[in-house]
């Protein structure tokens, strides 16, 4: 049935030569030209799982405030300027930023604004709970109250009793200290080592200042980030001199990720292409095996444009892998042309024909087993690569003969091209035990072979990126990992209240405070009124009394008037019922805390993201509804441990594929296994290569393991075809220029910055050389023992 | 005739009225070059006193400082000695009624009390209110007070002796705390007589000095906090 159907197209193809090349050039320009227009996604979220935790997480980081900021750091260069210097830069630089793109400024707080608002008669009674007050009345005794009044007497006659008589007569006890107790925890929730100067962010070094920017541009947008960013710089050109800046953000990871995958694939394109030409003129010095060259190019093209009219858009990601493909694809046309040029006739051409359809089957099978997964970006790449390797193969078997086959031009000049290779003498058995003998060692290697689960160390950012943030590490501290433990309401109060609950059992479980929440220093309206009645009852059922009569009793000694108190006795109940609503400060503090997204009002405490704490905290997302953890650490776990799971599907699929396509093709259990060799090398070769030199696995190069194996049988396939049956059509000089360019497709990607595309590279190479060394060496070896037995068993 | 007189009584009152008003801006306007030129003369004056008070390396002098503060019944009385070293260091030595010492620095204060019997160091970065006050003491001391113009409003209140008294603008950060310094200089205006200070809360800070010698030979013991008496 194959050979009447391919004669049929061939046929037809050849008696209208002129129309079908006609619509194969039209057809390709239009795809050019709309290949302008088309768009491409920067979004890494198609390569995430759709595991629905690992979403809420990824969706949570882009919603939440988070990942709207920037920072940046100004370094003073110049030892003769000054921190006066330093903040005049930095005022100036935040005034110059506006809307739209940057919504708010923040450089620091007035530290006067901070000691007002925390007016101890105004925030105390809401804020200080059952244990405060239990330390409030642990001081209410003769002793501390006499120490307390000696303490007030002491700072009297210090300069610094300027500005703190005032606070000492509202506040004798030194309540402040245990509402300021609940602010020094904030800094810690950054992780950041910050001073305020002057209404300042200053490091402790004291020649940085920081500025913390609120953009409305999502940190995934890659389009608006690359605005955000270079509008950004413009402004910062515009400092002095004797200052410096670095810049700190997600939106640069985008840009920069962006920027690198771009610019590995034109290197990776123009070294392929450049590779590619130099060998084929060289081989076959004819200047028409650049239609060879072609064919890729013009299947690419027009997959680029049905892939991204079904997907709408494609992943830069998935476009890199598209220099690889190019190389794969071209086999099909290069065993056209090298067994024209023979001088094939029809059934050589039908028996061709037959061998790159298969090969194209195979390696087309090895994708469709991405489908299996249900990552969508795999989706994506099984799409496009499908669509590439089947308009390769209509191209190559149908198109192509009609280019080559002008008159004018001979293109039978050397029937015997290729005959050199298979006159190599390799020492059959000494080739095959050797080959044993590496193969046993390299899957006893492979049971030490790493995985690495971090997807952070496939960022591909530029080491400029990497460095910023290292330097602003060193300066501002703030390295260690940050987890949150998020809590959502319809309403703000209704997420307060049950961010005070979580708060209350999280602080038993995490110590040393390391559990920062809002609730430490503003908590629900809901808990602020029964703080603000404890309080009333704590004073009026006789501790009032009680220390009016101790600082009587204990503050003559030192000159207090009688009234040296009052106004800290006039204002204990001065609050009223009304709870106060929160002040500039603390609505600024909570926006750390607080993200409002569709009506839904979400509250984020911090730990630190390690993983018996996550574990830990995990029970009370079972217990409050409506709660979450988001942890880098995590995530990654997840990420990888997902993957993982899937490759235990998507590799034996793979090979399951491969072996029964193989088998349908020679319907002979010793050819299939003959065929396979090359495929058993290349997977276990390359797990034991990559664990002898510690390089480890990781999701991306497991996958392009698993697509080349699509590829390596196609060696096999061949080479035991042509063996076992002598068809004298050239098969092993295809394989071996098929393996070449393969090896200069993926080998492109060794140029790559991006690690993802790198580790891509790394792992197609391996498995491509040494599945082509076992196919060229091997399997004749093999067929060579298997003729050999043949004669030697006489037939009956 | 009537009409005639009417209308020249309308003239003249006219008249009069422009001219009062002419005169009324031309004497505000007067006035206000006299305030400014009197701004004017005030900083030229501050500069050239500056520079003469100025002009001494260290400084030694005994001081009395009396503090009317609303939380005590009666006036506190301190009594004790000021070293002060250029560019920026100045040691505080109370003698009664409690002992207390405090060294300042750009960058901190360190203090100690004979009732705790502890040095005490306190970074000066992390109090931003504490840390102006204490430069604007090393200000009147060291007699810099053209420095002062930025951040605060000055008035000359006396000329004989020279009175001078020196307001918190909005962008001082002392407002909060400080009404006005009014500053008394010596009869020879080589330095100062008195510091009042009036807080905004009511307290009243006066500070009197007396036996000063300007460049007198100090030792590094004059700035050591720990039992100094």
């Amino acid at each position: 049935m194959f050979d009447k159907y391919f004669l049929l197209f061939y046929q037809f193809a050849h008696h209208h030569k002129k129309w079908i090349l006609g619509l194969v050039f039209l057809i390709t320009v239009a795809a050019g030209v709309r290949l302008l227009y088309t768009r491409y996604e920067g979004n890494i979220d198609l390569m995430l799982p759709p595991d629905k935790d690992i979403m809420r997480s990824m969706d949570f980081l882009r919603d939440s405030s988070l990942s709207d900021k920037m920072i940046v750091s100004l370094a003073l260069t110049d030892p003769d300027r000054t921190k006066k210097d330093l903040f005049i830069a930095a005022d100036q630089l935040a005034a110059s930023l506006t809307p739209p793109l940057f919504t708010k400024v923040i450089s620091g707080f007035s530290v006067t604004d901070v000691m007002e608002e925390f007016s101890i008669l105004r925030y105390a009674p809401q804020v200080l709970g059952e244990q405060d007050l239990a330390i409030i009345d642990s001081q209410i005794n003769e002793k501390t109250v006499s120490q307390k009044m000696r303490g007030i007497y002491r700072q009297s006659l210090r300069p610094e009793s300027i500005f703190m008589s005032t606070l000492s007569r509202v506040d004798p006890l030194g309540i402040k200290l245990l509402l300021l107790d609940k602010l020094r925890a904030l800094p810690a929730s950054m992780g950041y080592d910050v001073d305020v100067e002057d209404g300042h962010f200053i490091s402790r070094d004291g020649r940085h200042a920081m500025l913390i920017i609120q953009t409305p541009v999502p940190m995934m947008d890659s389009q608006r980030s690359k605005d955000l960013i270079t509008a950004l710089q413009a402004h910062l050109k515009d400092l002095p001199g004797f200052v410096a800046a670095d810049i700190i953000c997600g939106h640069l990871h985008t840009v920069s990720n962006e920027r690198v995958i771009k610019r590995d694939i034109k290197v990776a394109s123009i070294i392929a292409s450049v590779v590619f030409l130099l060998l084929f003129l060289m081989v076959f010095r004819d200047a028409r095996v650049l239609l060879v060259f072609v064919i890729p190019l013009i299947a690419v093209v027009w997959a680029l444009i049905i892939a991204s009219a079904i997907e709408s858009k494609l992943s830069y990601l998935v476009i890199g892998f598209g220099t690889a493909i190019a190389g794969i694809s071209v086999d099909y046309g290069l065993l056209v042309y090298i067994a024209m040029k023979r001088g094939a006739d029809v059934s050589q051409t039908i028996k061709l024909a037959k061998l790159v359809f298969i090969d194209a089957i195979t390696t087309i099978f090895s994708f469709i087993v991405l489908y299996f997964s249900l990552i969508r970006g795999y989706h994506q790449l099984a799409l496009f690569s499908i669509l590439c390797l089947i308009f390769c193969l209509f191209l190559s078997l149908f198109v192509l003969p009609l280019t080559l086959s002008w008159k004018r031009y001979a293109l039978v000049l050397d029937p015997t091209i290729g005959d050199r290779f298979k006159k190599i003498y390799w020492p059959t058995k000494l080739t095959v035990g050797i080959w044993s003998l590496l193969t046993v060692m390299f899957f006893i290697l492979s049971f030490w072979v790493k995985f690495e689960s971090d997807v952070k160390k496939l960022d591909g950012s530029s080491p400029e990126v990497l460095r910023a943030e290292q330097i602003f590490h060193d300066v501002w501290g703030g390295k260690a990992n940050q987890a949150i433990f998020v809590v959502t309401g319809r309403s703000l109060e209704e997420a307060m209240e049950v961010n005070d609950e979580v708060f209350r059992e999280a602080a038993k479980i995490i110590k040393n405070g390391d559990f920062t929440s809002l609730a430490l220093f503003w908590p629900s309206e809901k808990l602020r009124r029964e703080n603000i009645n404890r309080w009333d009852r704590f004073w009026r059922q006789g501790k009032e009394k009680k220390l009016k009569e101790l600082i009587r009793g204990t503050s003559s000694a030192y000159g207090f008037s009688d009234h040296a108190f009052t106004p800290f006795f006039e204002g204990m109940y001065a609050h009223g019922n009304e709870t106060t609503r929160s002040s500039e400060l603390i609505a600024q503090l909570q926006e750390r805390f607080v993200v409002n997204k569709n009506g839904e009002y979400r509250i984020m405490s911090f730990f630190p993201d390690e993983k018996q704490e996550v574990i830990s905290l995990a029970a009370l997302t079972e217990t409050y509804p409506g709660t979450f953890i988001v942890s880098g650490k995590s995530l990654s776990a997840s990420i990888s441990s997902f993957t993982t799971q899937e490759v235990k599907i998507l590799a034996p699929l793979a090979l399951i594929f491969n072996v029964v396509l193989t088998w349908l093709f020679f319907r002979n259990w010793k050819e299939t296994l003959l065929a396979l060799v090359p495929l058993i090398t290349g997977i276990v070769w390359l797990i034991g290569i990559m664990s002898l030199f510690n390089m480890p696995l990781n999701v991306v190069n497991i996958i392009a393991g698993i697509i080349t194996t699509g590829v390596i049988v196609d060696y096999g396939l061949g080479i035991t075809y042509e063996y076992r049956y002598n068809l004298r059509i050239g098969t092993v000089i295809a394989v071996s220029l098929s393996a070449g360019a393969n090896v200069i497709g993926a080998g492109a990607l060794l140029f790559a910055k991006h690690p993802a595309l790198y580790s891509t590279g790394i792992a197609m190479v391996i498995c491509m050389v040494t599945g082509y060394l076992s196919s060229i060496i091997v399997i004749p070896s093999l067929c060579s023992i298997m003729e050999s037995s043949k004669q030697k068993v006489p037939r009956t | 005739m009537n009409i005639n007189r009417k209308i020249i009584v309308r003239s003249v009152a006219v008249s009069a009225l422009c001219i009062l008003l002419c005169a009324a801006t031309v004497l505000a306007a007067e006035s206000g070059k006299n305030r400014e030129s009197e701004t004017d003369d005030l900083t030229v004056f501050l500069d050239t006193l500056g520079k003469k008070i100025a002009n001494f390396k260290t400084l030694k002098t005994d001081f009395i400082q009396e503090k009317k503060m609303a939380m005590f019944k009666d006036k506190l009385v301190l009594k004790g000695r000021i070293y002060l070293q250029k560019p920026n260091r100045i040691a505080w030595h109370v003698d009664s009624p409690l002992r207390y010492s405090v060294l300042i620095t750009d960058k901190l204060i360190r203090q100690w009390d004979e009732d705790t019997n502890q040095v005490q160091e306190i970074s000066l970065t992390k109090n931003p209110i504490f840390q102006n006050v204490l430069n604007q003491l090393t200000v009147w001391f060291s007699g810099e007070y053209g420095s002062l113009l930025d951040t605060n409003t000055v008035r000359m209140v006396k000329r004989n002796p020279l009175m001078i008294e020196f307001t918190p603008r909005e962008n001082n950060i002392a407002k909060k705390v400080i009404r006005s310094i009014t500053i008394t200089f010596r009869e020879d205006q080589k330095y100062l007589q008195q510091i009042l200070i009036q807080e905004v809360n009511g307290d009243v800070t006066t500070i009197h000095f007396m036996n000063t010698i300007l460049d007198a030979p100090l030792d590094s013991k004059s700035f050591e906090v720990k039992g100094h008496v």
